[in-house]
């Protein structure tokens, strides 16, 4: 249990880093469906896709 | 087969079928993240070249893939488990999940081959959907079939924290992509990436599952022949397991399920989306909650073999139903204390012919509401404006009072596309000035946001989720015989989860447009909730002492 324990603490930390690092442009909201997965909204868009287009 | 030693530890084998069933629902997460994060890329890549009539289409399918098909995977997979074994069958999901997973990280994208693109994906939704279907009942009814009687909650509950692993795991493995090559080439290919990645999990599982023996109460019926021949005729056929079907399915998973979507998404969506509270902010807090809270999931699932399933799973429905309303004002307070005020200080009154005002309710994202009430309402309620209703003269378009200032709103049915788009953006603009007049903050202010009891709140809301879905498994498990478990458990569970839960954030939104009240939408898991509580209560029986092989 030990080693479970230390573990997922060091999950935990380990996803907060990458929370932390993510920011807004992290989705945690799960799968889309339906018209929002095939036109995703501009505010859910990652950076990413913004810098995409605008690069495009 | 089940051992009365419970006091003894956990074995190797035991530790390993656990982990090998974990890992199958770890993907399940893992994709259900992926398609959340990613989507915006997703769409642009597959479906940006569609006409407005076969992106309509290809809406529903996806809808479909998301919600209607996984029950129909749950029934097809049960019904597979059940005659020829637990072991094979999940096997097989697992395989048609990692590798349509893995497809379409190299499936080409619309502008290499057409709307042979958007096809292809849909058609791996849906496989995935089906294996989804599959997954889980496997994984619970295996893990419990080699639990010793009076410890498959505890062992079960290792299942349900899966949900937090794989969230992390997409998230690690996106931000390292994108981290690694760039924004702009993730945009561009590396977004593949995660999907791609997804073949390492797929072959580790596939290895430790081609290595584990089958479940040896379903080899013992084997064995006796004794396996059903019709899983389905006599899961669903006989009223004598049909009624507990549904027992399982209004009394225990729908509202299983409400208060999981209740506080794994909806609180994330509503610090968002109604209190304006910028994302990185909701994403920190809300993980915090998650990591907090997902030990529970293991001390309910434990504390269930003690005291019993039943009473953990309806306290947490109970407490979802009498404290969400006062929990959601708290987060309120909290998170943005001007809004609270804003809402308390100001009447907004909606002046509408009532056959103008339609119920939202938009499941599938396609319907457009285009009348000046529905119009109005949307405005206000994705400002998280609360407001009164009040009867307008027949045929005159709606209208909205903030204070002293009424703007008048307008019809967009029949308007040329770019005359709606600036009819859209002058309303706005005016509803949103006259909003700031009254002191309706635009954003939540950070200096004002109460992180502490914001986390403290949230993790209540994760600690229900613990309440209702560690000792879920178990309960499911212990309801049903062994000839038809695999059947009669998945489909309760994936119609609970999928069309109880997953239209949660569509009607609480439809119910918060159509009565004016933020909080409102709450309505939704609280009654569903509260059904269960009660349906729960009256009917379903403790199982923690059932002999799960009584019946073989």
């Amino acid at each position: 249990m030990l080693k479970i324990f230390v573990g997922f603490v060091l999950f935990a930390a380990l996803a907060m880093f990458v929370i932390l690092k993510g920011g807004s442009s992290l989705d945690m909201s799960g799968e889309k469906h339906g018209d929002e997965a095939v036109h995703a909204p501009a505010e859910a868009a990652s950076v990413a896709a913004s810098d995409a287009s605008a690069a495009k | 087969m089940a051992t009365l030693d419970v006091d003894r530890p956990m074995s190797a084998e035991e530790k390993k079928v656990i982990f090998a069933s974990s890992l199958g629902t770890v993907f399940e997460w893992y994709d259900f993240y992926l398609y959340g994060s990613l989507a915006a890329i997703i769409a642009k890549q597959f479906f940006s070249g569609l006409d407005e009539g076969s992106a309509f289409i290809f809406a529903l399918l996806a809808f479909a893939a998301g919600f209607i098909v996984r029950p129909f995977g749950a029934i097809f997979f049960g019904r597979l488990g059940d005659m020829i074994g637990r072991k094979y069958t999940f096997l097989v999901t697992i395989l048609i999940m990692g590798l349509s997973t893995f497809i379409v990280g190299i499936l080409p994208n619309y502008a290499s081959i057409g709307v042979a693109a958007p096809v292809i994906l849909i058609c791996l939704r849906l496989l995935q959907g089906l294996a989804l279907g599959g997954e889980y009942g496997g994984a619970a009814t295996y893990v419990a079939e080699h639990a010793p009687h009076g410890k498959r909650g505890a062992y079960t509950s290792w299942i349900q924290t899966t949900a937090t692993l794989g969230l992390f795991l997409s998230l690690m493995v996106i931000l390292g992509t994108r981290t690694a090559i760039g924004e702009a080439a993730f945009a561009e290919w590396g977004w593949r990436v995660p999907f791609i990645v997804s073949i390492a999990l797929l072959a580790v599982s596939v290895y430790i599952r081609l290595s584990m023996n089958e479940s040896p109460a379903f080899q013992k019926m084997k064995a006796e022949g004794k396996t059903s021949k019709a899983p389905l005729t006599e899961s669903f056929g006989q009223w004598k397991n049909l009624k507990i079907v549904i027992l399982a399915l209004v009394g225990l998973t729908a509202g299983q399920a409400v208060v999981w979507y209740s506080g794994q998404f909806y609180a994330l969506f509503f610090l968002t989306q109604a209190l304006k509270v910028d994302g990185a902010t909701a994403n920190i807090l809300v993980a915090v909650s998650l990591l907090i809270g997902t030990p529970f999931f293991i001390v309910f699932g434990s504390l269930s073999d003690k005291i019993g399933r039943k009473p953990i799973i309806m306290l947490g429905c109970l407490l979802a139903v009498l404290t969400y309303f006062p929990v959601f004002e708290a987060l309120t307070k909290a998170a943005n204390p001007d809004l609270y005020a804003a809402q308390q200080k100001n009447k907004v009154v909606v002046t509408a012919d009532l056959a103008e005002c339609s119920f939202q309710f938009n499941p599938t994202g396609t319907v457009k509401f285009t009348s000046s009430c529905d119009i109005a309402k949307q405005v206000l309620a994705s400002s998280s404006v609360s407001y009164e209703n009040a009867i307008g003269a027949a045929g005159a378009p709606a209208t909205i009072k903030i204070g002293e200032t009424e703007i008048a709103s307008y019809t967009s049915k029949g308007l040329p596309a770019d005359e709606a788009k600036a009819k859209a953006a002058d309303f706005k603009k005016a509803v949103a000035d006259a909003l700031k007049d009254a002191g309706y903050p635009a954003k939540a202010d950070p200096a004002k946001v109460d992180q502490v009891k914001i986390t403290i709140i949230l993790t209540y809301l994760v600690i229900l989720v613990t309440m209702v879905y560690g000792p879920i498994a178990a309960m499911l498990v212990e309801m049903f015989p062994t000839r038809i478990r695999y059947t009669s458990m998945s489909l309760p569970y994936h119609i609970g989860n999928g069309w109880f839960g997953g239209l949660l954030p569509t009607t609480a939104f439809a119910i918060v447009a159509q009565t004016g009240n933020m909080y409102n939408g709450l309505w939704y898991p609280i009654i569903i909730a509260g059904m269960t509580f009660v349906i729960g209560m009256l009917f379903v029986k403790e199982t923690k002492d059932v002999d799960i092989y009584a019946h073989d």
